[in-house]
């Protein structure tokens, strides 16, 4: 165990009523301030993964810790837990309880007993942050889509926690809303010094965001590593119903089918930029 | 129902105290209700008219297709009240034999069937004027401050949430059933609604499910208890309106009900 992991699983396994085994023997670790990625297909096992996270759901083997210490799944001790990993959900209906943005923002702070002034004070700071101050006045219902997601997270935001985890959170936004929504969670990440975690089908924003990325399939960590070292995996990516990210794919044409020869693989535009550059310069 | 929700968010009264509207629209409405006088119903009918159409901005022709909603039940409702049956023909102003009995409408009841339109017409504006002036949110937070029962409130909000929903999810499934021909002959149609209503209701258990889960994640306790936006300043001149404009009723009634003799009947 090392000591800058904010959160890890021992042999995680996780099986639902009906027998459905959603996670098998899950390892990994979360790395304190970082933003980790957790790619799998429809159906991998991700968003019960991440209700583990926070002791909604009870593992029914294996272990989480949270800075090093198991969870305790008592009453108390789950509150305290709750309160430093927040959840964004997949759907931000599910989520949002209140037909006023701002009540349902100020529902995690109030529930963490702090006076009205603090709360207020939060409130503002999360809709400044996820750039929804305009949105006050409104009701949830007459929300776009892409509005109630940012509303889900200001509602965690508002509770400072220290991991914030967040399940699908580009799932049915616009291509600029996805990027809007990545830049804001680096932004965060960056200046609270957040931990992240994203479970995410979107592989192209992986390696331009993330710092790590675990691959599920099935319940089971099939890869780990930077997006770099998990994207040249390239068979087991593709056996598990994803892809590799475009310009990886490119890159891979380029090299295998039109001889190319390339030194370096690259997984983003300004990898690939470099990588063609050093190859320009090497012909000359 | 969703328009009316959607016109309260654009209403020019929206910042107004909603408890200042509240008593405006309730205290009205008893007062109408209390006089049954048809001179104050219309009254009360054109107070309530004014105060939406010219403070809240509200388009006058949706005001008056808004009234004419509860309509059908009404006219319904007051011609039971107005048409008597007996074996007298004397007691009718006009009447239809049938066989040995006759059926037609009374003096008395004409007179019934007349007050309970107008009172009913009046209430229902008060009640009109409350919901496209004010947000259901700020309704609910009248009553928190007014202490009533939390879980009522509670349940009120989230109720009033998940309506639209719950709405939205019954369109989609509507128009799905729809564009697969569902709803082309009379027992497809049932046949759909059957598979319609019961997948409607698992959808909203599941929902339940979720939303709590969703709410355990941050520290759901047994309580909504959430800080509600700052609202506008407590003005007691706001309630002047409200005050003089129903006492000036209450002394019309009584000054009717002494001196206006015959008149008394409207
Ligand atoms: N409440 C439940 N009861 C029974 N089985 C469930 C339940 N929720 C999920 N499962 C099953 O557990 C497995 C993992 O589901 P999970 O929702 O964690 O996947 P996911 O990776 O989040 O997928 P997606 O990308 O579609 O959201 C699936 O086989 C699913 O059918
Ligand atoms: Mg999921």
């Amino acid at each position: 165990m090392v000591k800058d992991d904010i959160l890890e699983t021992q042999g995680l396994s996780y099986t639902y009523a009906d027998g459905t085994n959603a996670l098998r023997q899950v390892n990994l670790n979360i790395k304190t301030g970082e933003i980790t990625a957790v790619l799998g297909g429809n159906g991998a096992g991700k968003s019960t993964l991440f209700l583990n996270f926070n002791g909604i759901l009870k593992p029914s083997s294996g272990q989480v810790f949270f800075h090093g210490k198991p969870l305790e799944y008592s009453h108390r001790s789950l509150q305290e837990l709750r309160r430093k990993v927040g959840i964004v959900f997949q759907d931000p209906d599910t989520q949002l309880f209140s037909a006023s943005v701002y009540q349902d923002i100020s529902f995690g702070p109030v529930n963490m007993k702090l006076p009205e002034k603090e709360v207020r004070i939060r409130v503002a700071e999360a809709m400044e942050r996820t750039g929804i101050s305009d949105l006050k006045n409104k009701a949830t219902h007459n929300l776009s889509f892409g509005q109630k997601k940012r509303v889900a997270i200001a509602g965690v935001l508002a509770m400072k926690p220290e991991v914030l985890v967040l399940d699908e959170p580009t799932a049915g936004l616009d291509p600029m809303g996805v990027s809007e929504i990545m830049k804001l969670l680096k932004e965060t990440q960056q200046e609270l010094g957040l931990s992240v975690v994203i479970s995410t089908h979107d592989i192209d924003l992986v390696p331009l965001y993330c710092d790590y990325a675990y691959v599920m399939d099935k319940g089971e960590i099939i890869l780990k590593g930077s997006p770099k070292e998990v994207f040249s995996e390239k068979k087991a990516i593709r056996s598990v119903h994803l892809r590799l990210p475009r310009i990886a794919h490119l890159m891979e044409i380029l090299k295998d089918k039109d001889d190319f020869e390339f030194r370096e693989t690259a997984v983003t535009i300004s990898e690939a930029r470099k990588v063609l550059k050093d190859w320009k310069n090497s012909r000359i | 129902m969703i328009n009316i929700d959607h016109l309260a968010y654009t209403s020019k009264l929206k910042n107004t105290d909603p408890r200042q509207k509240m008593l405006f629209a309730l205290l009205t409405m008893g007062v109408c209700l209390w006089a049954d006088s048809v001179v104050v119903s219309i009254l009360v009918l054109l107070i309530m008219g004014w105060a939406t159409v010219c403070q809240g901005g509200t388009r006058f022709s949706l005001f008056c297709k808004l009234l004419m909603v509860p309509m059908s039940f009404l006219i319904l409702g007051v011609v039971a009240v107005a048409v008597d049956f007996s074996g007298n023909e004397l007691i009718f102003i006009y009447s239809v034999a049938l066989d040995k009995m006759y059926l037609g409408v009374t003096q008395a009841g004409l007179q019934n069937a007349l007050h309970l339109f107008f009172k009913a017409l009046g209430a229902v504006a008060c009640l009109y004027y409350l919901s496209l002036s004010t947000p259901m949110i700020d309704v609910l937070a009248v009553f928190r401050r007014l202490k009533m029962p939390k879980l009522l409130v509670e349940m009120m909000g989230l109720i009033y949430r998940f309506i639209f929903v719950f709405l939205e999810t019954a369109d989609n499934m509507v128009t799905a059933q729809n564009s697969r021909l569902g709803y082309s002959g009379l027992s497809a149609g049932y046949r759909s609604l059957a598979a319609l209503m019961s997948t409607l209701f698992i959808r909203a258990y599941k929902r339940a499910d979720e939303l709590y889960t969703a709410l355990e994640a941050r520290g759901y306790d047994g309580e909504l208890n959430v800080v509600e936006e700052t609202s506008p300043p407590y003005k007691w001149t706001g309630f002047l309106q409200t005050v003089g404009l129903n006492g000036l009723l209450v002394i019309f009634v009584l000054w009717m009900k002494e001196y206006g003799g015959g008149v008394v009947f409207w």
